[in-house]
């Protein structure tokens, strides 16, 4: 019985140990906590290239082309004077959605949010993201297992990836 | 971290569909950007946010480092009445976390 509580406290203690130095790299932002973030698709996101990305979140999918997908980028649209806050409106007539991406091909990490919807959630969505030069921005949306894709052009003023 | 801005939340229930309107607090750095004397500012950035109504959660979305300062967002919910609550819930990068709800009006 002594023998049990004593083994308990020694976990406890040590796990006080561990989470409290883990708790100090990462204030000092030598190691940032990422695997408290597990369900974060960091591969994607950390992705330098349009193609890594969409790779990292959809595997070897093959990606239709379509027009049933309607974006908007940038007001007046395809121009923003300011890429750190670009207005972006998703619409499309698809049913049954289930993810929806956004990439900026120029950007250093092109992923710029990832949105999975539950059968609930109906476009049109609304967002503002940074773009840091000229470049097309993507939409795919996932919807009945297939995989549609549309790109705009975005002319930018001032970059805004700072 | 902006502490005194506050996340802000709508909800508005129009013809049979609940429009949700999201404006978060939060600098959203990169990790590439300078501040004046010109030291790199570290990673901040919201990644996960998820949006319940009631007790289903009905939306999840995920950031990177391209959504914009003070990240908005805004999106339909089908169906739904006066009085459903509507709540979000956002964690960043380096574990900060933040909570808003509303009531559908």
């Amino acid at each position: 019985m002594v023998d049990t509580i004593i083994e308990q406290r020694r976990t406890i203690l040590k796990g006080v140990i561990s989470a409290s130095t883990l708790a100090l790299v990462a204030a000092s932002g030598l190691l940032l906590p990422q695997r408290v973030l597990a369900h974060w698709p960091m591969d994607a996101f950390n992705a330098k290239t349009l193609e890594d990305a969409l790779m990292a979140l959809l595997g070897h999918a093959e990606i239709v082309d379509d027009s049933v997908v309607q974006f908007k980028v940038g007001s007046p649209p395809s121009y923003a004077v300011n890429g750190a806050s670009v207005p972006i409106e998703i619409q499309s007539s698809l049913k049954n959605i289930e993810r929806i991406l956004v990439l900026v091909e120029k950007n250093p990490n092109p992923l710029a949010m990832s949105l999975d919807f539950s059968p609930a959630v109906k476009l049109p969505f609304k967002s503002m993201i940074k773009i840091s030069e000229d470049s097309f921005v993507i939409a795919v949306i996932s919807a009945g297992g297939k995989l549609y894709k549309t790109s705009r052009m975005v002319e930018v003023d001032i970059g805004g990836c700072a | 971290m902006g502490l005194a801005a506050k996340d802000r939340i709508r909800a508005k229930l129009k013809e049979d569909e609940t429009t949700v309107r999201l404006l978060l607090a939060h600098p959203m750095h990169t990790g590439r950007g300078e501040n004046e004397t010109g030291e790199l500012i570290p990673a901040e950035f919201i990644q996960d946010i998820r949006c319940w109504r009631n007790d289903d959660e009905v939306l999840t979305i995920k950031c990177g480092t391209a959504t914009a300062r003070n990240p908005y967002f805004s999106f339909q919910l089908a169906g739904g009445q006066l009085g459903d609550k509507i709540t979000i819930r956002w964690v960043d990068n380096i574990g900060a976390k933040g909570k808003a709800d509303t009531i559908v009006g």
